[in-house]
């Protein structure tokens, strides 16, 4: 299979650019060192803004925040990578396994690549947040959560965006391209929510320690929270 | 072919003549991407600015982008210290050297928080270009936006001359800004035009980025136009708020 000559730092301009043909080709390579390469700039992206995200609450919060956003990527990437390559067979995508958890690691390196821009911006935001000491410390925290989920979504958006075009060059129908992705983005979501449970907290809560994970991380849900905190606005 | 070099770069004759307008519409002078006619001084920069930013843009992708990007340093810092002292002079005393260096300073921040995020965006819209085209093309937006003012100077000056009101003031600054900004982004149109590039709605949602970032700098570094105890603020507000207590006050 041929390889392509291209620069990393050129492919991940082609990352950004979606050119879906050199993106195909890349899922056909053998060598591991373009993937470990992806995995760095997660570490690298994902980390740089994680630590913009904990800094609200304090230096050694965004210190556990810039370790457990990469975390994160890469425990949602595993959890579901025998069940992403799975479903990518059962819907046609022509994905093996392993091409499957490399179209999936692309789209997070792109997430990365994107949040990692967004460092500045999401650094300005924070100097200009209500601080922790201040009485306004609740609207900083909702404005923290907010801007970040803001952010967050829109890398997510594009990097799905970029997948489906990625999925519409080697999947044989449109049909079953989008039907991969929905797929894929529906175990990602469910098993990525639950693992953002379990690392709590990212921005940490004004009212509680700073910690690198809460006291019983495995206990509750992300699900069953997110229940509660409905039953509590509309039922009581 | 190298692949760090950008396609745009690879035009054509034909190509560098190629208009910003759509297919089949009249052409825009203004977006003919072709080189400067001689050595790039600082008035033909300027010129290119008003009159031909599609040469300023091929100028950019090109082996003077160093000296062009100085250039546009250069009439940017000069330009926001003319309009920050005009802005400055509604007060006067302090303000007539704090608002100017605030004003200069608060440009490039924005300039600094968003030039990542430009590229990228860039990028995301299909735009295969080089970071220092980028930046070239940032400067470039902000030297045009720094020109424009100090075009509405003379108007911000008389009414500044001529009134007390903050409020008014800095609506009146504010408009100016945004006509400026206006043009400025026509820029940013006529790069992605320049790489060929299908999709401006990254590009669109970056302005409002810029805008907001702005908008909050101005907030960030006040008081701008009128006075205050301090030079900077001791308090962090959303510039939203700043904007309707600076109004509540001044109903009282």
């Amino acid at each position: 299979m041929e390889v392509s000559n291209d620069s990393y730092s050129r492919r991940l301009k082609l990352l950004c650019l979606g050119r879906a043909e050199p993106m195909s080709a890349w899922l056909d390579e053998t060598s591991w060192r373009w993937p470990l390469f992806c995995c760095l700039v997660i570490v690298l992206g994902c980390g740089l803004y994680g630590l913009t995200v904990g800094l609200w609450r304090s230096p050694l919060q965004s210190v556990f925040t810039g370790l457990k956003f990469p975390l994160l990527i890469f425990l949602t990437c595993l959890g579901n990578a025998l069940l992403n390559g799975m479903l990518g067979q059962v819907l046609g995508s022509g994905l093996t396994f392993r091409q499957t958890s490399l179209a999936i690691l692309f789209s997070f390196t792109l997430v990365s690549l994107i949040l990692g821009a967004f460092s500045p911006l999401a650094l300005f935001i924070l100097y200009n947040t209500p601080a922790l000491e201040s009485a306004q410390r609740g609207t900083g925290h909702s404005l923290t959560l907010l801007t970040h989920v803001l952010l967050i979504a829109y890398a997510g958006i594009m990097a799905n965006h970029r997948l489906l075009q990625l999925l519409h060059k080697r999947a044989p129908s449109a049909q079953s391209a989008r039907a991969t992705l929905f797929a894929w983005l529906a175990g990602n979501l469910f098993l990525g929510a639950q693992l953002s449970w379990v690392l709590r907290p990212f921005i940490g809560s004004p009212n509680m320690p700073v910690q690198f994970l809460r006291d019983e991380p495995l206990e509750g849900n992300f699900f069953e929270a997110v229940w509660n905190t409905l039953k509590f606005l509309f039922l009581t | 072919m190298d692949p760090d070099k950008p396609s745009s770069s690879l035009l054509s004759q034909e190509e560098t003549a190629r208009p910003f307008a759509q297919a089949g519409a009249r052409p825009d002078p203004a977006f003919q991407f072709e080189p400067f006619p001689g050595n790039p001084g600082i008035g033909t920069v300027v010129e290119a600015l008003l009159k031909k930013p599609g040469s300023l843009l091929h100028e950019l992708s090109g082996p003077r982008r160093n000296g062009i990007l100085l250039r546009l340093l250069v009439i940017t810092t000069f330009c926001a210290l003319i309009y920050g002292l005009v802005v400055g002079s509604l007060s006067g005393g302090t303000q007539l050297w704090a608002a100017p260096v605030k004003i200069t300073l608060g440009l490039f921040f924005s300039v600094l928080i968003c030039l990542p995020s430009l590229y990228i965006f860039l990028c995301l819209s299909g735009a295969d270009l080089r970071f220092g085209q980028v930046c070239g093309t940032l400067l470039g937006l902000v030297s045009l936006m720094a020109l424009l003012l100090i075009g509405f100077a003379p108007v911000a000056w008389i009414f500044s001359q001529s009134t007390h009101s903050v409020v008014l003031m800095g609506a009146l600054h504010l408009i100016f800004w945004i006509i400026a900004l206006w043009f400025g982004a026509r820029l940013l149109w006529g790069l992605l035009a320049y790489c060929k590039s299908p999709d401006s709605g990254q590009v669109k949602v970056w302005v409002i980025l810029f805008v907001l970032v702005s908008l909050q700098m101005t907030t960030v570094l006040r008081p701008l136009v009128g006075t205050a105890d301090t030079l900077l603020p001791t308090e962090k507000k959303f510039f939203l708020a700043h904007w309707i207590s600076v109004m509540e006050q001044s109903g009282r």
